[in-house]
């Protein structure tokens, strides 16, 4: 280590102990608040429950995975309920609606191959 | 040995042990005082962001006040330099992951870009304008940079520099040989003084 590595470390000192020094009261306020709620959960008894919550995250991150994984693409899972929807609510749809008894009827016909639909 | 004596000495005993956890507690809460300021920085300058970095700095009170309170007083600093290193490495393995789902999701998170260097930089303490924005725009310019450096550098770096810990303290806190510590820094501050260049400090 030479002579100008050793200034930098002192500036580099100095200029942390500096902004260590102008932390603002506020700062300063929250950190003896936070030692104090440290000092106070570290008495008390450490709850059980606690130690399942990582295998709980776990559990839950791969239930996301195989969701997201499984669909063939992340748009297909907004696409097909909107496009439901929109089947739903157009004209046509009500007007199918209104005709549903054609439409039986055509359907009949479709399967029977010898009949006659014109 | 009397009966009574006998008794007196069982009577006496949680008392003795009350004062004991008392003054321990006390010497865990004088300790944790003179560190915390340091430690917010150096935690700060991690993680780049104020808050996250006061709950890591309380997450590792809690930790040493729980698991190495019953420890002598002079093991306690690089002992929660470990905690509290650990737990920066784990908030960025934490943000690698939460990224990696919010892209999923299209949200991606900007954080650094978010990130305000001045606006988070510590208020004035008695120093003229000139001066203040100096030590500011210096700071600001190490602290980025200090930021960048690789994790084990960066930890190396802070902990001799800011902290002051030694050699062998350091290595306690990073959970590494000596020698591995002394490689980290001497990397740490070639890298640094060749980002900040050679008249950063004048």
């Amino acid at each position: 280590m030479n002579e100008s590595d050793k200034q930098f470390e002192k500036a580099a000192k100095r200029h942390f102990d500096q902004s260590v020094d102008g932390l603002d009261a506020a700062t300063l306020s929250r950190l003896n608040q936070r030692r104090h709620a440290a000092l106070e959960a570290a008495q008390a008894p450490s709850r059980q429950w606690q130690s399942w919550m990582p295998a709980t995250g776990v559990a839950a991150a791969a239930l996301i995975a195989v969701v997201v994984f499984q669909s063939p693409s992340p748009d297909g899972l907004i696409e097909a309920p909107a496009t439901d929807f929109e089947i739903l609510l157009s004209e046509e749809s009500i007007d199918m609606l209104e005709e549903l008894e054609f439409y039986s009827w055509l359907d009949t016909q479709e399967l029977e191959p010898g009949a006659d639909v014109g | 040995m009397t009966a009574g004596t006998a008794l007196f000495a069982v009577s006496c005993r949680p008392k003795a042990t009350e004062a004991r956890t008392l003054q321990k507690q006390q010497q865990l809460n004088q300790f944790l005082a003179e560190v915390e300021r340091r430690a917010l920085r150096i935690a700060e300058i991690g993680v780049r962001d104020r808050d996250e970095a006061l709950d890591l700095v309380q997450d590792a009170m809690i930790k040493l006040a729980r698991n190495y309170a019953g420890r002598g007083s002079e093991e306690w600093t690089p002992l929660f330099y470990r905690i509290l290193q650990n737990g920066v490495r784990d908030w960025h393995r934490r943000q690698a992951v939460r990224n990696r789902v919010m892209v999923w999701f299209g949200k991606a998170k900007q954080d650094d870009n978010d990130y305000d260097v001045i606006a988070a930089a510590p208020d004035p303490a008695g120093r003229t304008p000139d001066e203040e924005i100096q030590n500011s725009e210096a700071m600001q310019g190490l602290e980025v940079a200090v930021h960048e450096l690789p994790a084990r550098q960066r930890e190396a770096f802070m902990l001799r520099m800011f902290e002051g810990l030694d050699v062998a303290g350091t290595a306690i806190a990073m959970g590494c040989s000596e020698g591995s510590v002394k490689t980290h820094y001497s990397r740490a501050v070639h890298a640094l003084r060749e980002k900040l260049g050679e008249h950063w400090h004048e």
